[in-house]
């Protein structure tokens, strides 16, 4: 089942077993989604749930927030996380904090569900990573799902979940294969996955990056005798550190892949946890490997030269071991 | 005869003065109760009058200059007085002295004793890249793991070579090192101590093993609540401690009288309690709290009775005590006491609480004191029943059972006769028990 199948799924379902839960966003109903997420909800579940939205990104989360606060459990749907960049006072200002604002009173279900990430040639105000945006902010919890299973398991948990929830998808992953289990549920936020087991080095990708970090610690198998061991947190917010601290104590050495930018970035964030709670542990100081430091280039090859690739998730690893 | 001009106690809780400015020069006179030296306190510039007539012939403190109270500052002798013995009274020669170094820690070595560079490194030089320390300033480039692993297995980090970028010492380097073996720890303290003649060369191989092994036990939740709540009652409530004798000769009867009707009896601490919550409805501070500047008085009087559990201390309530009767009481505190012993307390029955009772007579303490179980104003310390003398109101003496209280209050709500007219009035419910069985 492709990824974007695997979230159509989890909305399918969500919304069959309750009838509070609806979708709004632009072009989600008679089109179908931008990226085919919705395909099919408009027919199976009518206007009144499957609402087609002018392009008004703020105004688009604030009606999310303000259903959610009255009781309903609300999806919205925006086009690129660049796009809710308009939506950040309603977003940051509103549903992260209302419900510590009102004393717990009011509480805010929001699925606020978003593409990112580079490959497409989309130009700078389509293609970024914004996921340390959103990490950055108390209040929301943040998804990044690297796998169709986990798409539809993480996506069925941050519509029951009671807090407002970044749920960031990635463009590229819409087409991507995977197993999903049948008849699975919704998983646990903050559950890191171990992709692959490993001795030597610990390397930790966030979105799509675990996906290209797995492919590289292959590489690294085979070609230079490095076990690396491949971890997916799936979720940001709430962030499970332990599993990455218990693998960094293994293997002594770290290296976080992220397709945002380097500076406040997720890495940024992982590598001062690892050395504040695994300083004993390291042998090296912690790596990162992250998207250029510049607004992501329309013209294709500088496009592929500012997102990781293996090549340099595999040259970070190298360099903790030795002088390259 | 010169006299000495002391720093003088300017304020209660002055412990030192600094000089601001002499305001007679030396070789002037000076004039009792005429203004000598401006003195800065903890609290206040003050000018400090001369306490004798004559001339300021020495001056042994300069401006600026902080001093503990009772130091010389200056002297004030006849006209033409040859200024004295100088300094020769300060202590400074002695207390300045470098004192010998405590024994180093063991663990001195995060910050790695200078090196001297390794007269023949096999490995080759590391590459001009490495600008993070790894340069020549003597500090050997090891891994955080690697250094850990170093001090807890006693190696040497400067025999070892490194194998990582730009020379590192890696975890890997250190395994290699313990298997070939590597220079132990103390030998690189050595060198250290050599500024240190007198001091002869430690035999033991460091502080820490002169206890033994150590045994490290995590706490329990519960364990921790209590160190913390207790760290934090000590660090924050301004206590003081109220100390009395009570007479029980008068529930000592009560209870034999009770075990032929009651099952339980109500124990002797069950009259305390009944006793604390029926003077805590007329003492509302005593039942009420501090927190945060202000005064939190409550409705309900809701005793705690400390209770010993396996290694930890547990404080179960007694809802609205002032309202049950002694037996109720009773049967409350057994019901909870054996809750806390057999580990199923809840934790609504361990809150709320507006003032506790902690009672050792059990274990024969005969008086104590006790950590306030914040943000409580108050907690009595019971101690054991004890026949004393004690002289009767016809001067005779008697055998009484007395039992020795002290009630620990917080001064940011309770004062001094608060506390005492309180004690008073639990005296005087336990000296007159029938009262308690209203």
């Amino acid at each position: 089942m492709r990824y974007r199948e695997a979230l159509n799924q989890a909305l399918r379902e969500e919304m069959e077993a309750d009838e509070r839960v609806f979708i709004m966003g632009e072009d989600i109903g008679v089109f179908q989604g931008a990226f085919k997420v919705t395909q099919g909800l408009l027919e199976q579940f009518g206007e009144k749930r499957v609402r087609d939205t002018p392009i008004s990104e703020n105004t688009i989360v604030g009606v999310g927030v303000g259903s959610a606060m009255a009781g309903l459990r609300p999806i919205v749907e925006l086009m690129t996380i660049n796009f809710s960049l308009l939506a950040l006072d309603q977003i940051i200002n509103h549903a992260a904090a209302i419900h510590y604002m009102f004393g717990g009173q009011a509480k805010v279900p929001l699925v606020v569900r978003m593409p990112q990430g580079a490959g497409h040639q989309l130009g700078p105000t389509h293609s970024h990573s914004l996921e340390a945006m959103y990490l950055h902010v108390p209040g929301l919890l943040v998804a990044v799902p690297s796998t169709a299973a986990d798409a539809k398991g993480l996506l069925k948990a941050a519509i029951r979940d009671d807090n407002p929830v970044i749920f960031i998808e990635h463009e590229y992953l819409y087409g991507q294969r995977g197993e999903v289990p049948e008849n699975g549920g919704p998983m646990r936020f903050g559950e890191a996955a171990v992709r692959r087991k490993g001795s030597d080095v610990t390397v930790v990708g966030i979105s799509r990056m675990a996906v290209t970090a797995e492919r590289a610690a292959e590489q690294l198998s085979h070609e230079h005798e490095l076990e690396a061991e491949v971890i997916d947190p799936r979720t940001l917010r709430p962030l499970d550190l332990d599993t990455i601290l218990e693998s960094v104590k293994k293997t002594n050495r770290a290296v976080i892949v992220e397709e945002g930018w380097p500076h406040g970035g997720v890495g940024a964030n992982l590598a001062a946890l690892i050395q504040e709670q695994a300083f004993d542990y390291l042998d090296a100081p912690v790596a990162r490997v992250t998207g250029a430091d510049v607004p992501m280039p329309y013209s294709k090859p500088l496009e592929q030269a500012a997102f990781p690739h293996e090549e340099h998730v595999i040259q970070a690893c190298l360099s903790l071991f030795k002088d390259l | 005869m010169a006299s000495d001009v002391m720093m003088p106690r300017l304020s209660d809780s002055m412990e030192e003065g600094t000089v601001l400015k002499w305001l007679v020069e030396v070789g002037g006179e000076v004039k009792r109760g005429e203004p000598l030296v401006e003195i800065e306190t903890d609290k206040a510039n003050m000018t400090y009058e001369a306490d004798t007539d004559g001339v300021l012939i020495e001056v042994l403190a300069d401006e600026g200059q902080t001093l503990p109270i009772g130091e010389v500052i200056a002297r004030i002798g006849a006209p033409g007085e040859e200024a004295g013995g100088g300094r020769s009274e300060e202590k400074e020669p002695a207390s300045e002295e470098p004192e010998p170094e405590p024994e180093a820690e063991t663990e001195a070595g995060e910050e790695e004793p200078e090196e001297e560079p390794e007269p023949e490194r096999e490995r080759e030089p590391a590459p001009a890249a490495s600008s993070d320390g790894g340069g020549g300033n003597g500090r050997v480039k090891a891994s955080p793991v690697a250094r850990r692993m170093a001090r807890e297995m006693g190696l040497e980090l400067s025999g070892i070579s490194g194998t990582g970028p730009g020379g590192r010492i890696v975890k890997a380097d250190i395994e290699a090192a313990a298997k070939g073996g590597g220079t132990a720890v103390e030998e690189r303290e050595a060198p250290a101590r050599e500024e240190q003649p007198e001091r002869a060369p430690a035999p033991q191989p460091s502080a820490d093993g002169a206890k033994g092994e150590v045994r490290t036990q995590e706490l329990t939740r519960l364990q921790r609540t209590v160190s913390r709540r207790m760290a934090e009652s000590k660090a924050t409530a301004p206590e003081f401690h109220l100390n009395m004798e009570i007479d029980m000769s008068g529930c000592v009867e009560l209870r034999e009288r009770l075990k032929e009707v009651a099952e339980p009896a109500p124990s002797f601490n069950d009259m305390v309690v009944k006793a604390c919550a029926s003077a805590l409805r007329e003492f509302p501070r005593v039942n009420g709290a501090y927190r945060d500047g202000q005064w939190e008085l409550y409705s309900r009087v809701n005793v705690g009775v400390a209770v010993a559990a396996q290694d930890t201390l547990i404080v179960p309530t007694i809802f609205d005590a002032d309202q049950k009767s002694l037996g109720m009481i009773a049967r409350d505190a057994r019901a909870l006491i054996g809750k806390v012993r057999e580990g199923n307390i809840t934790p609504p029955e361990l809150s709320g609480g507006t003032f506790t009772v902690s009672n050792l007579g059990m274990y024969g303490i005969e008086s104590f004191s006790a950590v306030i179980n914040p943000p409580q104003a108050a907690i009595l310390a019971v101690g054991a029943l004890k026949k004393k003398p004690v002289v009767d109101e016809s001067g005779r003496i008697v055998a009484r059972d007395m039992m020795a209280v002290t009630l620990v209050c917080d001064h940011r709500i309770l004062y001094g006769a608060d506390g005492a007219e309180f004690l008073a009035r639990v005296r005087e419910l336990l000296e007159q028990p029938l009262s308690l069985a209203l």
